[in-house]
């Protein structure tokens, strides 16, 4: 148990110390926790991803903080989230003092470009794992969710908060609605 | 000198409100820190976006700790980065404590199964925005300016992670580094 907790806390402190998003470490988070430890299934991290995304504040902490929970309970939660949290805070700090230098420097800039290129890849194979969930529903009904959710996006400045609010209210009036038509039948 | 629970109340209205990753969320700092208070102006905002996207952390944490640093020192740092993490932290452990006892009643498994599909449509569209401005430099497509080894090394990197389950860590690192080496070639 005690192991898990350092596990938890030492990968997500490499993770936010090297990662330079919340989306970056999504992927990473992935990549340690399913396919190198196996704490967790496919399925399962893509019920934590999509339940990190419903949670207001960066997304690294929400997701890391679930996973926390799901393996140690609220000490495993606590530990990830300080794991995410410590290096960058630590690092803004220290930056406030030489931060000309840091957004002036185009070495620094070409670098972190590259790095973007790994992360445009890592949140590819995200993407794609996620989808991969949605055909398995195999319903029209959630390609539709999946489109328009894209659009309100893409189109619209409001916030993901009202979203996430529609998505929600839909999946009950729907659930609500097959209910009736099973009790109708019976 | 702001007093520290101004800082408090401002940034928990950021945590409480930050939905959808850091593209959405920089905007909403920017009108809090830049309109509503006052407490940065333009340029310094713009200034700390550069930085955000250069240092490693998820944004949110990097910009709440950078201007509680710039506007009352550590002390600052602390509460501004504390209250826009917390909020979503309690939200996620509250979700997540639904989804574990909840999660075989039909209401919200199929909520869950919604959820899922809006974060596919949100990662997409971040993908999205990052594969534009890796590979065209823009946000705009146009067939002049493609960059084909982007696109080459970022199909090397995603066949990696795919196939070998390699460390993203290390290829992002990876990356960063060919595109310095490659920038000092050509």
């Amino acid at each position: 148990m005690l192991k898990r907790i350092w596990l938890l806390f030492i990968n997500t402190f490499t993770i936010s110390l090297t990662a330079n998003s919340g989306y970056a470490m999504l992927g990473v988070i992935k990549n340690r926790f399913v396919d190198k430890y196996g704490w967790f299934s496919k399925e399962e991290m893509e019920d934590y991803i999509a339940l990190a995304q419903s949670c207001p504040g960066p997304i690294a902490c929400s997701s890391s903080m679930i996973i926390g929970y799901q393996s140690c309970g609220v000490l495993g939660a606590l530990a990830s989230v300080l794991g995410v949290i410590i290096p960058p805070f630590i690092m803004m700090i220290i930056v406030t003092f030489f931060y000309t230098f840091i957004s002036t420097n185009q070495y620094v800039r070409i670098f972190i470009n590259g790095m973007q290129i790994g992360v445009c890849a890592m949140l590819l194979d995200v993407v794609l794992g996620l989808f991969s969930g949605v055909v398995k529903f195999n319903k029209l009904f959630y390609y539709v969710i999946v489109l328009l959710s894209f659009l309100y996006v893409r189109l619209t400045d409001y916030s993901i908060f009202f979203l996430a609010l529609i998505c929600i209210l839909i999946a009950v009036i729907k659930s609500l609605l097959i209910k009736k038509e099973v009790d109708n039948r019976l | 000198m702001i007093s520290l629970f101004e800082i408090f109340l401002s940034f928990i209205k950021i945590g409480l409100f930050a939905f959808g990753g850091a593209y959405a969320v920089i905007p909403l700092i920017e009108e809090e820190m830049v309109n509503t208070t006052a407490w940065m102006s333009f340029k310094e905002f713009s200034d700390l976006v550069a930085i955000d996207e250069l240092t490693p952390g998820p944004i949110i944490v990097n910009s709440s700790t950078f201007i509680g640093m710039k506007l009352a020192g550590i002390p600052g740092a602390i509460v501004a980065t504390l209250s826009c993490v917390v909020p979503g932290c309690i939200i996620a452990l509250i979700l997540i404590y639904l989804y574990k006892k909840y999660k075989e009643i039909p209401v919200i498994s199929e909520t869950i199964k919604v959820l899922k599909c809006m974060s596919v449509a949100l990662i997409f569209s971040v993908l999205l925005k990052m594969f534009m401005n890796v590979v065209f430099n823009s946000e705009t497509l146009s067939l002049t300016n493609i960059n084909y080894f982007t696109i080459i090394l970022m199909i090397i990197c995603f066949y990696l992670l795919k196939k070998y389950k390699t460390n993203p860590l290390f290829i992002m690192l990876v990356c960063g580094l060919i595109n310095l080496l490659i920038s000092f070639i050509l």
